[in-house]
């Protein structure tokens, strides 16, 4: 069953208070300049400011797996997570141009500069952590930026819990004023 | 039965329920804790030994719980508490980046010394030997009270109570922390309306509310509780932002009021004006309830909404708007914080918002409420446990009556803490506080009087930081003219670096609070157990062991650890939990570990558990908490539910009738406080033996059964009226609302000589300040950084987050000044009250927005390592100075002290911003003149 992120755009509640971008960097250890989540921020200062959490897709057909020379990203079957496989990566860069959505992040001064592309991995890969066999560490797909969001906006999961959510949320709303619920949206 | 299932751990409680309920059920209804959850993922890695910690963030007052990693001994990541009640794992950047806050190599290692312009490592040996010696030296000379002692609300209650118990012990009053500049006008302006100086409701409880009015900031100062604020918005609350910025809240919002700093009375009056003339005031409530209201009306009706406009700058229209969706909208809550409290006026914005809740109906009952969101994790602890210069710890105050309770809670006579004093005088007066302590060092300079024998010589500061206060050339002068200077802190706080001085500072190494196990109360009263997660590293110690081993050095050890034989535990068990009556702080710490188990028990919308063990407790069980039977009170004033289940009400705290003559018993049962017999009198904040279970099964409240009061006689202003800001953009406005009267500070104001309006006469009315400073200045918080920003500038995940220290502003004011977005530029200020200082500027980013409106800049308050546009980072130790530095925005600061606490103005200042190096001939003049 594929994994994805989901960003509840009926009702924008993102905060930009950070902690997806944090608990990113405490969990997966990733050094400084990569941003395996980033917040961005439109109208800052005016009635329609939105902040948006922007972490890889996890794309159907992801167009970065398309461009790699090396084939070293490639799209796990099981849960469709998209990974990289940074022993083949040579770090030309063509990802990053290639993908919409600018997930792909590379250390400082590593750019195009044979550096290795590292991207949210859905939480299974820590940065370059590996075990004593030399075995890259594989831990549960749970994103801990979903798990941590203070405000709901950042879902992410199988399709089923992502509509368990949403349909939770707005079912409290239609339950109690089904006008203002269409008012609303 | 509370006993044996305490003992019960909690595989077992899980088994028996798995017994009774079948596995199946246990599966369905009881959500899994963290620790289980992750237990699989935990042994994938490598086989090393990884436990999960349950513990407490230490940066805000939300309270969030989190699960510490900690593998054979080292803090290696954190995962969300997913079954914590208050933030069910949510976290923000600061909580989620504490690991690099604890892990972090520019930590304070080991104790330092200042000699000879160089750093120093010594022994803790010497370290507390000089101090001690300084100490005693500095008491033989001067007096005790030549030592100032700035406390902490970053440390757990057992040590914000040993520190208000070290200095009394040392016996001087001149010891305070940041909740004077915080919420110190909070307590004056709540305690003296309805008789608790706190949040009446909680976090969780907002989900209740049907409208919700904001004076802060939440969204970027407490993000989590915006976990709480949507469930209420997505149930169809409406979200009201009073604000001179569009916040971050205010683009959550449904209408935002933007006022002008320091006019929040006019507008909240505008507010009641269209409450009162439109009949909405909940009758019944102010009539049975509170005692008042005609002259609280006629203090009203002269604001309408067309003169709040005048005032505050907010269209009449939006305040009608305001008023009628506050209306329409109930149980709304109102929530609020420094924006509010950081005024001179701040004691009567507070006021004025209770007094909104009150006529609206919206006090004391769930959904409702005055929500004060305060600031550090336990500001509230510390707060009620009083690391403050006007009372002992639970609000007894100052009073002989006062220090013969705690005497006894001590275990030491009335007699011998009156010898540790200078005199008899001194240890019942107010001692100096954390805006105006360093005029206290200074006052020959400066020539203010004060009401002490002589000037203070040393200074210890505790986990307090040098940027939230006010005035920062001042700080900076006093910090240098000190004979010691002792910093506590896990980091290098920078009041170690500003000074221009080459000796006399030592540098203790304490421990964060992961490295030492304690209580913490949030900010909503709930104390909640926080778990150590890993021994100090380096050479740090926990600061309960640090003020131990100093006082056996000054040769009151013995008498301090009297009854401690279990620490930390001890502390709130034998001393706080037996004295703390005033606010019945009476939980046991078993209870708040057993609730720390069985936190899946916990139902997220009342935080009442339901069944388990602690079965019909409330999360954390906030006080007051009458007793080990008692569940505790997450909501203040309810009267109509029994005093066991949580109830009470608006306390009887000034007597039964008014100076008008007026009943001051609550119409609803009411009765005056009572002694634990049940006869009327003081003696149930006194008696240390009672648990009140005869006054509790009768249904009566021990403080008695009260009302609120809409006007309190004994305050300066008894209603709250308008009073223009002492540094104000509008002089015709200070003409007609001039701010307080020099005399409503007395001689002397905690200690040292205090102005109101001759200051307001000087710099508007004869200099004409605002004419070469014509912008409003405002602070506030970032929501990466985190106080004075030592810990969180030193973390790389946050300062890789926020790296920036900038002033918003308008783009209009900013092309008028031909200044671009990121251009380095000078925000100026008028100086003229500071030792003929008169004007300070200081460098940052320029960031253009529309956040804030043309004639209003903002500056975040979190920065220091530059003072006055000059680095001072070489004089940090090596190796620990901040990753990131700017300036202090309280460099510019403007002067004004609240007449009830001496709470500092940072609010609304007047200043003018121009590009670097740049400084306009009208400021030139201004200085010559």
């Amino acid at each position: 069953m594929p994994k994805k992120f989901l960003l509840d755009m009926y009702v924008n509640r993102c905060l930009r208070c950070g902690g997806c971008m944090a608990v990113c960097k405490t969990h997966n250890r990733t050094p400084e300049g990569v941003h395996r989540i980033r917040v961005i921020t439109f109208d800052e200062g005016e009635p329609t400011e939105t902040n948006m959490p922007m972490p890889c897709l996890h794309c159907n057909e992801p167009p970065c797996m398309y461009v790699c020379p090396t084939k070293a990203i490639y799209k796990r079957k099981e849960d469709g997570i998209v990974l990289v496989n940074k022993d083949t990566c040579i770090g030309c860069g063509y990802c990053l141009m290639a993908c919409p959505f600018g997930a792909p992040q590379f250390e400082k001064g590593t750019f195009g500069n044979r550096g290795k592309m590292d991207k949210c991995t859905f939480c299974v890969e820590p940065y370059e952590q590996k075990d004593e066999q030399g075995r890259l560490i594989q831990r549960e797909p749970k994103p801990r930026c979903a798990m941590v969001c203070a405000t709901g906006h950042l879902l992410a999961g199988d399709a089923d819990e992502i509509s368990a959510k949403l349909r939770e949320r707005v079912g409290y709303r239609m339950s109690r004023g089904v006008e203002k619920t269409f008012l609303t949206f | 039965m509370a006993l044996s299932a305490m003992k019960m751990k909690r595989r077992s409680f899980l088994k028996l329920a798995a017994a009774a309920g079948g596995a199946a059920a246990l599966g369905k209804y009881f959500k899994y804790s963290g620790a289980e959850l992750f237990e699989p993922v935990a042994a994938q890695e490598g086989g090393e030994k990884v436990e999960l910690i349950k513990t407490i963030c230490i940066h805000c007052s939300v309270g969030c719980g989190i699960l510490a990693k900690v593998a054979n001994g080292q803090l290696v990541d954190i995962e969300p508490w997913e079954n914590h009640p208050i933030n069910r794992g949510r976290l923000c950047s600061k909580g989620a980046s504490i690991p690099a806050s604890i892990n972090n190599d520019r930590r304070l290692k080991y104790p330092m010394k200042k000699e000879g312009g160089k750093w120093r490592k010594i022994s803790w040996e010497e370290a507390l030997t000089e101090i001690a010696n300084k100490m005693l030296e500095i008491r033989e000379k001067y007096g005790p009270d030549a030592i100032f002692f700035a406390g902490s609300a970053h440390v757990s209650n057992e040590a914000a109570y040993l520190q208000r118990k070290f200095m009394a012990f040392w016996g001087s009053n001149n010891i305070d922390h940041q909740a004077r500049i915080c919420h110190s006008t909070t307590v004056a302006g709540l305690g003296n309306t309805w008789g608790y100086g706190a949040q009446t409701n909680n976090f969780n409880d907002m989900r209740h509310a049907k409208s919700i009015i904001f004076f802060s900031n939440p969204a970027e100062a407490h993000p989590v509780s915006f976990y709480h604020i949507y469930k209420a918005k997505q149930r169809g609350a409406v979200l009201i932002c009073a604000d001179p910025r569009f916040s971050r809240t205010a683009a959550q919002s449904d209408l935002h009021l933007q006022f002008r700093p320091g006019t929040d009375i006019p507008l909240v009056w505008g507010i009641c004006y269209e409450i009162i003339t439109n009949g909405w005031v909940d009758e019944e409530f102010v009539r049975l309830r509170t005692h008042g209201y005609e002259y609280a009306k006629e203090v009203i009706l002269q604001y309408p909404p067309e003169v709040a406009e005048e005032i505050t700058g907010v269209p009449a229209e939006k305040i009608k708007l305001a008023a009628k969706l506050l209306a329409e909208n109930r149980p709304g809550t109102l929530q609020y914080a420094m924006g509010a409290t950081q005024h001179e006026v701040g004691t009567h914005n507070i006021r004025a918002f209770a007094i909104l809740q009150l006529l609206l109906g919206n006090a004391a009952k769930s959904g409702g409420g005055v929500n004060a969101f305060r600031g550090h994790d336990n500001v509230q602890g510390a707060t009620d446990l009083a690391v403050l210069s006007n009372t002992l710890p639970s609000y007894y105050g100052l009073s002989e009556g006062a220090w013969k309770h705690w005497a006894k809670v001590w275990g030491v006579s009335y007699e011998w803490l009156q010898g540790r004093f200078a005199s008899k005088d001194l240890m019942h007066a107010k001692g100096a506080t954390m805006s105006r302590w360093r005029d206290l060092v200074l006052a020959e300079e400066t020539g203010d009087k004060i009401g002490q024998p002589t000037p203070i010589k040393m200074a210890i500061f505790w986990g307090h930081s040098t940027p939230s206060q006010a005035g920062t050339y001042l700080v900076k002068k006093a910090l240098e003219k000190l004979e010691m200077l002792v910093i506590v802190d896990p980091y290098v706080e920078s009041a170690a670096a500003l000074p221009e001085r080459d000796d006399g500072i030592i540098l203790l190494p304490a421990c964060t609070n992961w490295e030492y196990p304690g209580t913490v109360t949030n900010s909503s009263r709930q104390v909640q157990w926080r778990n150590k997660v890993i021994d100090p590293l380096y050479d740090s110690k926990p600061d309960v062991e640090i003020l131990i081993a100093l006082a056996h050095k000054l040769g009151f050890g013995e008498e301090f650890t009297k009854n401690f034989k279990k620490l930390p535990e001890d502390i709130y068990d034998k001393e706080i939990r037996v004295g703390a009556r005033v606010i019945a702080m009476r939980q046991s710490t078993w209870r708040l570990k057993r609730q720390e188990e069985y936190d899946y028990v916990f139902n997220v919308e009342t935080l009442r558990a339901e069944g388990g063990p602690c079965d019909g407790e409330y999360w954390g069980l906030p006080w007051p908490c009458w007793n080990d039977e008692h569940p505790g009170t997450p909501i203040l004033y309810r009267n109509e539910i029994p005093v066991a289940e949580g109830g009470h009400d608006f306390r009887a705290k000034w007597g039964t009738k008014a100076p008008d003559g007026k009943t001051l018993l609550s119409g609803i049962n009411g009765h005056a406080e009572l002694n634990p017999d049940g006869t009327p009198g003081p003696g149930w904040k006194l008696d240390l033996t009672t648990d009140y279970k005869k006054l509790i099964a009768a249904n009566k409240v021990p403080y008695g059964r009260g009302r609120a009061r809409l006007w309190a006689w004994n305050l300066p202003d008894p209603v709250p009226v308008h009073r223009e800001p002492v540094w104000t953009p509008r002089p015709e406005l200070a003409r007609k609302y001039p701010t307080f009267e020099d005399k409503v500070y007395g001689e002397t104001h905690f200690r040292i000589e205090t102005k109101g309006r001759s200051i307001q006469e000087r710099d508007i009315f004869e200099k004409e300040i605002h004419k070469a400073y014509p912008l409003v200045f405002t602070s506030g918080r970032q929501v990466e950084h985190q106080g004075g920003g030592a810990m969180t500038r030193a973390n790389p995940i946050l300062a890789e987050l926020q790296p920036d220290m900038y002033v918003e502003i308008n783009p209009k004011d900013a092309n008028d000044r031909g200044i671009k977005d990121g251009d380095v530029v000078w925000v100026h200020t008028y100086r003229g009250y500071e030792l003929g200082h008169y004007r300070s500027r200081i460098q940052v980013k320029a960031k253009v927005t529309r956040r804030v409106p043309p004639g209003v800049v903002f500056l975040p308050f979190h920065w220091a390592g530059m003072f006055e546009t000059v680095e001072y980072t070489q004089r940090f130790p090596e190796g620990t100075k901040p990753i990131v530095i700017g300036e202090c925005a309280n460099t510019i600061s403007p002067p004004g002290w609240a007449p009830e606490t001496q709470m500092q103005t940072t609010k609304s200042g007047l200043c003018e911003v121009t590009k670097a190096g740049v400084i306009p001939e009208a400021i030139e003049r201004l200085a010559k003149a």
